[in-house]
């Protein structure tokens, strides 16, 4: 494969989530024909090259976006709950249908202090790792919210007093049921992604596009 | 400043407002560089230039925009008026056009280079202020003037020694044409519009599957914006929605009228600019290594009207910044600029220094007895140091890594 205008051949470099969305995200690649047999053991290694000349480029999942928008990577398989809290200028192609999550609005069991405190205050105070989604989330439902930004167990804050809510990531709601918390409002649901880079979109359509129809016949099997 | 205890206090910091940046003589060069072989490129179209004023009272531009304008520099006059720094130069050349060359017989070719401004945004680590270079050709709505604007893109980007970029070619009127052959709703518009504004195509593809269409025709609208590629793109759109048979075959006229490559040009039907004002064809080019386009532009025939003048209209901007970054991903920096350091071009040597500027060749000037010649030519990279020997003088050559003595320095350093 050469690069448009006579250029040297560049592998295509794709940008892996590490954490949660791995084992996924390596299945998934896998039934689609790329070689992944170097992400069987990452050990301490950040980029990996396949034998076929793919880079593979592990990040954090949060910083998946980051790399693709700056054209550091290709393509990047990141959740739907990143883009929305980060709105990258990338193209998102495919919807890799595992990794299955929702974006919820959880305060803590028995009356639903939203209301009341929408009514007194003025505000409701919301804790969460994801101020964009939840600032969005109200703003759209008429409701003002004070949004606190915390970067772990957003459990807590309602147990505390530090907010009247939390919105969050939930899988099976495991987590906030052991809190004593429960589900109001579910803001969206999110699964693994496929997305690309805009140069890279125009300047490798052709591999960009053959990557996507192979993943889209590997999700459509999985199913 | 020395303190009393002998250690010196750190420099006051180089404080700079967000975004802001200086430019170094190294990237000003090539920026310039960069910049002439643009200008050359519209000249030799016969695109002339004009400059419009930084500043521009918002409702004006605002007007052109349709839109209110985001994250701008915005002031007051003296009277309160609200005034922007312009945040591209599309729209203020549209409004010159439209209202001091409105007795031109047309069709009529402009061409700009300027600074635009944006106001910074948080998370985005953008410059607040860039340079675009652009050209619009107004007064001819046909498919040749839409080919002339992408073969001035294309020669201009690659004259500026851009390697290996795509100018993604669409027409916002093809895809309205092919919406409307297959009968897609108001309400349906809007969510398509909304989702190919995000780039989502996993909405665009929900949003398609749910429409009350053939298996084949479903398939199409699906895969409408990420549809990319040559001519045989348009003869599938055309065969499969024949209301849109028009559309295709104009946008296939601008392709075979252009003469690029094929492959520079790829028809993408994906390309939706984010402002209401385009019309008909819309181009985004791209450069390895980028996450923005390069360039972008368009047809606006209805632009001219929003100043009063309404003509057919067609052009491109092309981000400087990011084209000299991408020139610089694939091509090193030059290493030796020719050029003399002559000691004692300020005072005794003066008069050679006159004659090798005249030659051709740059001089740096130092005193005599300057001890610094060979660290102001590896600092600023000079070619040559000369200084005087003799009759003649004794010059290091730093590219090739030699000495040689020369009677008369303005014939030795030419004719190397």
């Amino acid at each position: 494969m050469r690069a448009p205008g006579g250029g040297p051949a560049i592998p295509l470099r794709i940008c892996i989530p590490l954490g949660a969305l791995f084992p996924g995200t390596v299945e998934r690649l896998g039934a689609a024909g790329v070689d992944v047999a170097c992400l069987g053991d990452v050990g301490r290694k950040l980029v990996l090259e396949a034998g076929d000349g793919t880079v593979f480029i592990t990040t954090r999942p949060t910083d998946v976006p980051t790399y693709v928008e700056a054209g550091a990577a290709d393509v990047g398989v990141v959740g739907r709950d990143v883009i929305e809290e980060r709105r990258p200028d990338v193209y998102e192609l495919l919807d890799l249908d595992f990794g299955g999550c929702r974006m919820v609005y959880a305060t803590r069991d028995g009356e639903d202090p939203t209301p009341g405190a929408i009514a007194r205050l003025g505000i409701v105070r919301v804790a969460t790792k994801y101020p964009a989604c939840a600032m969005a989330h109200f703003t759209a439902t008429g409701r003002q919210a004070e949004v606190v930004k915390v970067n772990g167990s957003v459990e807590l804050a309602p147990l505390v007093g530090l907010a009247h809510g939390i919105v969050d990531l939930v899988a099976t709601g495991g987590t906030l049921r052991a809190n004593g918390l429960v589900e109001r409002e579910q803001l969206f649901g999110s699964s693994a992604r496929l997305i690309a880079n805009r140069a890279s979109h125009k300047l490798r359509a052709e591999e960009i596009d053959a990557l996507t129809a192979r993943l889209a016949v590997a999700v459509g099997a999985a199913r | 400043m020395p303190t009393t205890d002998g250690s010196r206090t750190p420099p006051p910091p180089a404080a700079l407002p967000t975004g802001a940046r200086d430019v170094l003589p190294l990237e000003a060069a090539e920026l310039r560089s960069a910049e002439d072989a643009l200008r050359r490129a519209f000249r030799a179209y016969g695109y002339r230039e004009v400059r419009t004023p930084a500043l521009e009272f918002a409702g004006q531009l605002e007007r052109g925009q349709g839109a209110e304008l985001e994250h701008v520099f915005r002031l007051f006059d003296e009277d309160g008026r609200v005034l922007v720094l312009r945040p591209d130069l599309t729209i203020p050349v549209a409004r010159l056009i439209a209202t001091r060359l409105t007795d031109h017989p047309g069709p009529l070719r402009v061409s700009y280079t300027g600074p635009a401004f944006r106001a910074p945004q948080t998370g985005k680590p953008v410059a607040t202020e860039h340079r675009q270079a652009g050209a619009e050709l107004v007064g001819l709505a046909g498919p040749e003037a839409d080919a002339e604007i992408l073969a001035l893109l294309g020669g201009a980007l690659g004259d500026a020694g851009l390697h290996g970029f795509r100018i993604g070619v669409g027409d916002v009127s093809l895809t309205r044409a092919v919406l409307d052959g297959l009968g897609v709703a108001d309400g349906a518009r809007v969510r398509l519009a909304a989702a190919a504004a995000a780039r989502d195509l996993v909405a665009w593809r929900r949003e398609s599957e749910a429409q009350p269409l053939t298996v084949a025709r479903r398939e199409l609208l699906a895969g409408l914006p990420a549809v990319r590629g040559g001519a045989e793109v348009l003869e599938h759109i055309a065969a499969e929605v024949p209301a849109a048979a028009d559309a295709a075959a104009r946008l296939g006229r601008v392709l075979e009228f252009t003469g690029l490559p094929e492959r520079t040009v790829l028809v993408d039907l994906g390309i939706l600019r984010d402002w209401p004002y385009y019309s008909g064809l819309v181009l985004e080019a791209y450069a390895p290594g980028l996450g923005a386009p390069v360039a972008q532009g368009g047809r606006y025939d209805g632009l001219g009207g929003r100043f009063g003048v309404p003509r057919p209209a067609v052009g491109f901007s092309i981000e400087l910044e990011l084209l000299h970054r991408a020139i610089a991903a694939t091509d090193p920096a030059e290493a030796l600029r020719d050029g003399v350091v002559l000691v004692g071009a300020m005072d005794a040597e003066a008069g050679t220094a006159r004659a090798v500027r005249a030659a051709g060749v740059p001089v740096v000037g130092l005193p005599s007895g300057d001890d610094r010649a060979d660290r102001v030519a590896a600092a600023d990279g000079w070619r040559y140091v000369a200084r005087r020997a003799g009759d003649g003088f004794e010059v290091a050559d730093r590219l090739r890594g030699e000495t040689f003595t020369c009677a008369r320095l303005e014939e030795a350093l030419p004719s190397r």
